[in-house]
């Protein structure tokens, strides 16, 4: 696998944590132009059945372990901070892609992750905000009290992460900040849940854009057909009928 | 009909039904040539004085009437962001399509969402009401379709966003 | 080579053509002179609203209206009191002012709704009240009445 954040993976213990999951399958020496590599021996592979079918999900959750890395040391470190009393634990980047980066960082009683994202277009960016501003709103229903606070500025980086250098601030950049709380990671497998749930947010946004956009365009579509028939009614008719003698033989004009 | 849009409409469409009094004309700047005179702006003489209709600064319709054709702009209500983008697309996709939409004009007049040109041929092959309902319904209804394009997206962007925090409680 | 003869309007040499001044008779007053007699009608026009006189005032209002160029101070006086008069007119009366006007009367009116709501920045002057206006004038003076106002060429 290729992944171009590995360097700042790497820092924050993703080794380690492949390490756990994958154990000896990762090659010491990852194969050319890759960062890891995953060696799998067919013959050792679990027989057919349930074992294999969890062979399988963990060889293909490979990226998501990578990317686990970051979040799982903020846990550790918020559960360390909490114990000493510590302020605040380093800021984690991760630049994983282009233009959009990840922020990780712990705190004594939370873990905060931001993320900024880039709109490339008028629509995206306009269509983003509504999305956005409802992901903020919708922690007021009783039902999701539970659920992370969300924050959302457009352009402005959250104080947080306002140091850090190289953040444009362009019109179509917004920073959307998820605050995690101890509730959220205190048990292992709530704690890994969260982190799939996390990194899945950009595309599940992204998705849902696309959707409503793809979505638009079937309205507009059919709106435009219906038009186009109150336009047609306009038309004065002309007689196309073919004209039959009662013989059954056709009439033409000549 | 909403009660506040029909004054708006009803002198919408008496004005245009006055304006589609249409004749064959030729050029008379360039021989054999004939030409929609309203967009030519060739001779003054056939351009009659141009008719604005307007609801409120946001809403409104210009009609420029001339002797063998009338071009007629809409500015489409857009009261913020998502509202505007939507139009513009919504009036970008029927542009792309004026092909089958004959009196459509492919791009608007300075200042307006959506322009439509009806010459005399147009005005000869159609029925006269026909055309004027058309473009009364278009208007009728590209306010309700934005305004319900708006709520679809807000309705959805609250069940997306609920579903995605709702997995957090488990 | 020298291209610029290219660039010539040959049409505006062409004996033919029209000239804006051609297109319709001038008005045989002063500006100055249109503009004092807006001013009066002005204040006519504000006697006659206070005794109530709503079909009056609007009659002398639109009688004799400025038009043509030259006389912008004018034809806003004059469709400034117009908008006022219209304003301060209850919605059922409207038919019956109307119906009160003289033809040439309406074609002005109907001039001048269009001129109001053409207007950018609106000031005082509220869509709805003309489009009233308009739906009762087309009414009563039928399409005919729109089509004056759009072919005089005495624009207001």
């Amino acid at each position: 696998m290729h992944i171009r954040c590995w360097a700042e993976l790497v820092q924050y213990g993703a080794n380690d944590v492949l390490k756990r999951e994958y154990g000896s399958l990762i090659k010491a020496q990852a194969e050319p132009e890759y960062n890891v590599s995953l060696e799998i021996d067919l013959e050792k592979v679990p027989a057919e059945g349930e074992e294999r079918e969890t062979f399988i999900k963990s060889i293909a959750l490979l990226k998501r372990n990578a990317c686990a890395a970051p979040f799982e040391l903020a846990f550790k470190h918020q559960k360390e901070l909490e114990a000493s009393n510590g302020a605040q634990g380093d800021l984690m980047q991760i630049h994983y892609r282009d233009e959009e980066a990840i922020f990780v960082q712990a705190s004594q009683d939370r873990v905060t992750v931001i993320f900024s994202t880039v709109f490339r277009e008028e629509t995206d960016r306009i269509f983003g905000k509504v999305f956005l501003q409802e992901f903020v709103d919708a922690r007021r229903q009783p039902t999701i009290q539970n659920a992370p606070q969300v924050l959302y500025s457009n352009r402005d980086p959250p104080l947080e992460i306002r140091h850090v250098s190289g953040l444009r601030s362009t019109d179509d950049i917004g920073y959307v900040t998820f605050v995690l709380f101890p509730r959220h990671f205190a048990k292992p497998d709530l704690a890994s849940g969260t982190i799939s749930h996390i990194q899945l947010f950009r595309d599940y946004l992204h998705y849902h854009i696309k959707c409503s956009k793809a979505y638009m365009h079937s309205r507009m579509r059919h709106r435009v057909a219906e038009f186009q028939k109150v336009l047609n009614r306009a038309k004065t008719e002309v007689a196309t009928t073919e004209r039959k003698t009662a013989s059954g033989r056709t009439l033409t004009s000549r | 009909m909403s009660n506040v849009l029909r004054p708006y409409l009803a002198a919408v469409r008496s004005t245009l039904t006055a304006a589609l009094t249409l004749e064959n004309f030729s050029s008379q700047v360039v021989e054999r040539h004939n030409k929609p005179e309203v967009e030519a702006a060739g001779s003054k003489e056939v351009l009659l004085n141009p008719l604005t209709i307007s609801r409120n600064e946001n809403e409104r319709v210009l009609i420029e009437p001339s002797v063998n054709s009338i071009r007629m702009s809409i500015k489409i209500k857009q009261a913020d962001e998502i509202e505007r983008i939507l139009c513009h697309k919504f009036t970008r996709f029927m542009m792309q399509r004026a092909e089958s939409f004959i009196v459509l004009r492919r791009k608007p007049v300075q200042g307006y969402d959506i322009s439509f040109l009806i010459t005399n041929t147009h005005s000869e092959t159609m029925l006269k009401h026909r055309l004027v309902d058309f473009i009364i319904q278009f208007m009728e209804e590209v306010d309700r379709e934005i305004s319900e394009m708006k709520l679809s997206l807000n309705a959805r962007a609250r069940i997306v966003a609920e579903s995605y925090l709702t997995a957090f409680n488990s | 080579m020298d291209t610029a003869f290219r660039k010539i309007d040959i049409d505006a040499y062409d004996e033919d053509a029209f000239l804006e001044s051609e297109l319709f008779e001038p008005d045989p007053r002063s500006p100055a002179h249109v503009l004092n007699d807006a001013k009066q009608k002005q204040t006519s026009v504000r006697s006659l609203l206070a005794k109530g006189d709503t079909a009056g005032a609007l009659a002398s209002a639109l009688e004799g209206a400025p038009y043509g160029p030259g006389v912008d101070e004018a034809k806003n006086l004059t469709l400034q009191s117009v908008v006022s008069i219209l304003n301060s007119t209850k919605s059922t009366e409207i038919p019956n002012v109307v119906r009160s006007l003289s033809q040439d009367a309406q074609d002005t009116l109907m001039k001048y709704l269009y001129k109001g709501m053409g207007l950018p920045g609106w000031g005082d002057v509220s869509g709805s009240v003309l489009l009233g206006w308009h739906e009762k004038l087309t009414e009563a003076a039928g399409t005919g009445c729109i089509v004056r106002a759009m072919t005089d060429r005495r624009t207001v």
